[in-house]
C-alpha cells in the first residue's frame, strides 16, 4: 500500500492525479449529453407550468395509455377501497404502477377478487349498457362488486 | 399546486428540517467544519421529522403538518434558550488540516468544487425532470410513503398484507417517512417536486465529505472527494431518484466521519454523532445496518477483541441503533414472511448447493459487472498502490466485507442469483462510492503533503516550492499538529 515511498517525485505528484483523471473520465463517459438536454427541456417545461404527458414519462414506458386508465379508476373509487386489477401479466410494472397511483387504496392482483370492492379491468371493452355497477373508463372498465 | 410551487414548498420543508436539525445537533458539532455542520443539521432534521411523524401520527392520526411544525418551533426555541455550544476557540474534535489552501492549491480546490457543482446540477436536472418512476420507488419506497401520507399514519398492512408481498415489508421506513413528512409540510403529494429530497441528500453528502476532509486532512482532500462523488453518475442518476440508495450513501459518509473522530479522540460528541449516523443508516436500508456493524467490528479489532473496552471506546454507538431498529420492527411488524432469502441454504445438506451458488454469483460479477468498469477499477487499484496510506484506509476492509456480504446475500436469495446480480449489484455497490471518496481524498492530500515536506526540507530548499514560514501562533500550532496530529488544546500545548 505504501509502495509510493520509493517513487521519484514527479511520479509521486503526477501519477495519482493522472489515475484519478482516468477514473473521472470513465465516470463522465457514462453521461449522455442528449439525455441531459432532454431532461433539461422537460424540467424547463415543468417549471413553466406545463404537464408532462404519460407518453413522455419514463414511468409508463411499457404502456403510455395505462396512466389515463389508472387516473379514471382513482377518480371513481374511495380512498378506503380495495381494488382488484386485471392487467397484462408482464411487465410487473402494471401492478406496481396501479398500487402506487391508486394509493392509499388497497390493490390486489388477479385471484384475490373476493377481497375487493371494485374490479378494474384494463384493455376490456365494456359493451354499452345500463348496468349501474359498471363504468366505462379510458382503455377499460370499472366494476363495483358490493 | 404548480410544479414550481411544489418545489419551493419541499425546499421550505427541507429548510425547516435543517433548522430543527441544527437546533438539536449544535451541541454535538463544536469544532466541525461549517459544511459538516450543515450536513449534520440536514440529517438530524430529517431524523427528527420522521420520528415526530411516527409519534404524532400514532397519537393523532391524520392531523397533518401543523403539530410537526409546532414541535419543530419548540425544539428550535428550546435549543437557543439552552446553553450555548462550546466556543470555536476550544475545539473538541481533531482538526489537523494545518496547511490551508493557498495559491495554486486554492485554485485547484476551487476548480474541483466547481466540478462537484456541475455534477450536482446534472443530477438535480435529472431528478426533477419528471415524476419519480423507478420500479423500486413505485413498488416500495414511493408506495409506502404515499400510503402513509394519504392515510396520516402507518397502516399495519404495509407490513402484513399478503397482497403486498412484492413490496419488501421488511425494509425500514425512513425514506417513506421522509417523503410523507415533506409531503405533509409542502401541502400535497407531488412526486416530481418531492424528488428534490434526493439532490438535497447528494448536496449534504458533498458538504459532509468536503467538511470532514477539510478539517481532518486538507481542503484539497475535501474538494477531491466532493468532485469524485459528484461525478459518480452510476449512483446519482434519474433511475435512482426515489430510491433509498442516495440517502443511504449520505448516511454511510456520515457514519464514517465520526467513526474516524471516535478512533482519534473517543470524544462523547463524536460517539453521539456516530450513534445518530448509525440510526440513520439502519433506518434506511439493511445494507446500512451491515455497514455500521462492520464499523463496530473494526473498533473491536482495534481493541484487540476486548468487548468491554470496545463498548467503552464507542462500540455501542454503531451497535445499539441497528439492534433497537431490528427489535422494533420485530415487535411491531411481525409476523413477516422471509420471502427474499432462503435460510435453508445454511443447513448442512445444502452447503454444496450454497457453494455452487456463491460460485455462480462470483462468476457473474466477474463476467459481466467487472468488465464494464475495468478501466476505472485498474486506475483505482494503481492509485492505491502508488499513494501513501491515508486517514480513511480502515474503510477499505469494511468495503471488501460489505461487498462479500452482498455476494452472500445473492447466494441465499430465494430468486435466481444471476437475476439478483444483474438487477441489484451495480446499484447497491454504488452506494459505497461517496464513502470510498473519503479514502481517495485522504490519500491525494497525503501525497501532496508528503511531496511538500520533501521539497521544503533543508536538503531540498533549492527546489523552489518551500512552505511559507508560519506567521501567527495559530499557524505555528497547526504546523506542529501536522507533524503530530492532536486534537485537544492541552495536547497541542504539550507538543508546543
Amino acid at each position: 500500500m505504501s509502495g509510493g515511498a520509493s517513487l521519484p517525485d514527479f511520479v509521486r505528484r503526477g501519477l495519482p492525479a493522472a489515475l484519478l483523471l482516468v477514473v473521472a473520465a470513465s465516470m463522465v463517459a457514462t453521461v449522455s449529453p442528449a439525455e441531459v438536454a432532454h431532461r433539461g427541456s422537460l424540467l424547463l417545461r415543468s417549471l413553466a407550468g406545463e404537464t408532462i404527458t404519460d407518453f413522455e414519462r419514463t414511468g409508463f414506458w411499457f404502456d403510455p395509455a395505462y396512466g389515463a386508465f389508472l387516473e379514471g379508476v382513482r377518480r371513481r373509487t374511495p380512498k378506503d377501497a380495495t381494488i382488484a386489477i386485471v392487467v397484462p401479466p408482464r411487465p410487473d410494472a402494471y401492478v406496481y404502477q396501479a398500487a402506487y397511483q391508486l394509493a392509499p387504496r388497497r390493490v390486489v392482483e388477479r385471484g384475490r377478487e373476493s377481497e375487493a370492492t371494485f374490479v378494474a379491468a384494463y384493455r376490456y371493452q365494456y359493451p354499452a349498457g345500463s348496468n349501474p355497477n359498471v363504468t366505462a373508463l379510458p382503455g377499460g372498465a370499472l366494476f363495483r362488486r358490493r | 399546486m404548480t410544479f414550481l410551487d411544489g418545489v419551493l414548498r419541499v425546499l421550505g420543508g427541507s429548510l425547516a428540517a435543517v433548522a430543527v436539525g441544527y437546533a438539536c445537533v449544535r451541541f454535538l458539532t463544536p469544532g466541525l467544519h461549517r459544511s459538516e455542520k450543515l450536513a449534520w443539521s440536514f440529517a438530524t432534521g430529517l431524523l427528527v421529522q420522521a420520528i415526530l411523524f411516527v409519534l404524532l401520527s400514532s397519537v393523532f392520526p391524520g392531523l397533518g403538518a401543523l403539530p410537526i411544525l409546532a414541535i419543530d418551533g419548540a425544539i428550535v426555541a428550546a435549543s437557543f434558550l439552552a446553553r450555548r455550544p462550546l466556543p470555536p476557540s476550544r475545539p473538541v474534535e481533531p482538526g489537523n488540516a494545518g496547511l490551508m489552501a493557498r495559491g495554486d492549491r486554492q485554485a485547484l480546490v476551487v476548480a474541483l468544487l466547481a466540478i462537484a457543482a456541475v455534477g450536482w446540477l446534472i443530477f438535480l436536472v435529472a431528478a426533477l425532470s419528471e415524476p419519480m418512476w423507478a420500479t423500486d420507488y413505485l413498488a416500495m419506497w414511493g408506495l409506502k410513503g404515499k400510503t402513509i401520507f394519504e392515510t396520516g399514519f402507518i397502516p399495519r398492512r404495509l407490513f402484513q398484507d399478503p397482497a403486498l408481498y412484492w413490496g419488501r415489508p421488511d425494509h425500514p421506513l425512513f425514506v417513506p417517512l421522509s417523503l410523507a413528512t415533506l409531503a405533509s409540510l409542502s401541502g400535497g403529494w407531488q412526486d416530481q417536486a418531492l424528488a428534490l429530497l434526493f439532490p438535497l441528500c447528494e448536496l449534504a453528502t458533498l458538504c459532509a465529505l468536503y467538511g470532514f476532509l477539510s478539517r481532518r486532512v486538507s481542503p484539497l482532500a475535501g474538494a477531491t472527494a466532493a468532485a469524485f462523488t459528484a461525478l459518480s453518475f452510476s449512483l446519482y442518476r434519474a433511475a435512482n431518484s426515489g430510491l433509498a440508495e442516495i440517502p443511504l450513501a449520505f448516511a454511510l459518509v456520515l457514519a464514517s466521519a465520526p467513526f474516524f473522530d471516535v478512533l482519534e479522540t473517543g470524544s462523547r460528541p463524536a460517539m453521539t454523532r456516530l450513534f445518530l449516523a448509525s440510526l440513520l443508516s439502519a433506518w434506511i436500508k439493511p445494507e446500512g445496518t451491515l455497514f455500521v456493524l462492520l464499523l463496530a467490528g473494526v473498533l473491536w479489532v482495534r481493541q484487540r477483541f476486548r468487548l468491554v473496552d470496545t463498548w467503552k471506546s464507542g462500540g455501542w454507538a454503531p451497535v445499539v441503533p441497528p439492534v433497537l431498529h431490528a427489535s422494533l420492527m420485530f415487535l411491531l411488524c411481525r409476523p413477516q414472511p422471509v420471502r427474499e432469502f432462503d435460510l435453508t441454504f445454511f443447513e448442512p445438506r445444502r452447503w454444496s448447493e450454497l457453494l455452487s451458488r456463491f460460485g455462480t454469483v462470483l462468476a457473474r460479477i466477474l463476467g459481466t459487472e467487472v468488465p464494464r468498469v475495468w478501466i476505472p477499477l485498474l486506475a483505482i487499484s494503481l492509485f492505491l498502490l502508488v499513494t501513501r496510506r491515508g486517514l480513511a484506509d480502515p474503510l477499505l476492509a469494511v468495503f471488501a466485507l460489505q461487498i462479500l456480504g452482498y455476494l452472500a446475500a445473492f447466494s441465499i436469495s430465494s430468486f435466481d442469483p444471476i437475476w439478483k446480480v444483474d438487477s441489484c449489484f451495480q446499484r447497491i455497490t454504488a452506494t459505497l462510492l461517496p464513502a470510498f471518496a473519503l479514502v481517495l481524498g485522504a490519500r491525494v492530500a497525503g501525497e501532496r503533503r508528503a511531496a511538500d515536506r520533501l521539497t521544503s526540507s533543508p536538503g531540498n530548499e533549492g527546489s523552489g516550492t518551500t512552505r511559507p514560514a508560519p506567521e501567527t501562533a495559530e499557524q505555528v500550532a497547526h504546523t506542529l499538529l501536522e507533524i503530530r496530529p492532536a486534537g485537544y488544546l492541552d495536547e497541542r500545548c504539550r507538543v508546543w
